[in-house]
């Protein structure tokens, strides 16, 4: 592989960052070849001694979502860190979708009841008293308040359940990743 | 068995990497090229990891960049280590000194 091939199979690989990223990581990798010429080396050498820059652009890419993660846990940052872990290969995702699909399902499912309960406690709360409830007004006022203080808690311990999974999916990638082995196989 | 071996070898090696990269830089400020290419030839390393590497680095606060004028060619980027990478080599060197003379006492009693 010539020096220019890299160069373009890198950027290639490194769509969908942040511009002045990739500038910033083509500019590295330019830098070595210079130096490695400098050095006597030749193209052909570099770009093999290097490893596929396919496979570096996904690890870039995935130590840049894993990173935004780290710093912001919301809910977009954690799908690109999914996702990012995903493009990574380092686990197989033929093994891994069913599973992952059957999570996420689940996860949204709860979160939707969570919704749904928070509601309901409300029009308990709000339209209960006027409904002539069996127990008076203040069971319903008291019910209300209850059924979404439980559907409250029972969001924010899912919050943690999601949260938590997501670390376990980026530790495990980052333990996977197979940064060391030169990548010398054409398409790894 | 060659798989295991060669996994056990990519684990212990990507453990050790950021702890190497921390002592060369605690010697000296250094180069992207210069860090991989010594690497490279003294634990084996894919030279195109030091990348990713420098820029996790970089993220974590334990290395900062500055360029650096070059009589030939653009000017260089170096990188030197800030006080919270020096606080992080000395721990992680007196954990790895530890960790390697447990070891070495298993290894020595089982010969």
């Amino acid at each position: 592989m010539t020096r220019a091939d890299f160069m373009t199979k890198l950027r290639r690989g490194l769509v969908g960052m942040p511009a002045a990223a990739i500038e910033d990581i083509a500019a590295d990798y330019d830098t070595h070849f210079a130096d490695a010429q400098a050095a006597g080396r030749t193209e052909q050498e570099v770009a093999d001694a290097l490893g596929n820059p396919g496979r570096l652009a996904r690890e870039l890419r995935a130590e840049a979502g894993m990173k935004k993660w780290e710093e912001q846990k919301n809910p977009s940052a954690a799908a690109a860190a999914v996702f990012a872990v995903l493009g990574l290969g380092a686990i197989d995702i033929i093994v891994l979708l069913p599973i992952l699909m059957g999570v996420v399902g689940a996860l949204f499912g709860f979160f939707i009841a969570v919704i749904v309960g928070i509601v309901a406690g409300g029009i308990v709360f709000a339209a209960g008293p006027f409904a002539n409830p069996p127990g008076g007004p203040a069971t319903a006022i008291l019910g209300g308040i209850g059924i979404m203080a439980i559907s409250t808690s029972a969001g924010a311990v899912l919050t943690l359940v999601t949260v938590g999974l997501v670390n376990a999916l980026v530790w495990y990638a980052r333990l996977h990743y197979r940064l060391l082995k030169p990548a010398i196989d054409p398409q790894g | 068995m060659e798989n295991v071996t060669e996994a056990i070898e990519i684990q212990l090696k990507k453990g050790v990497l950021a702890l190497c990269v921390l002592a060369l830089l605690s010697r000296a400020d250094s180069y992207a090229y210069e860090i991989a290419s010594r690497l490279a030839k003294d634990i084996d390393m894919g030279e195109g990891t030091i990348y990713p590497l420098m820029r996790r680095m970089q993220a974590d606060g334990l290395v900062e960049t500055y360029l650096v004028e070059s009589p030939s060619g653009p000017p260089r980027k170096y990188y030197r280590l800030t006080d919270a990478g020096r606080g992080s080599f000395t721990q992680q060197k007196s954990e790895w000194a530890a960790f390697t003379r447990a070891v070495d006492d298993i290894l020595g009693a089982a010969a």
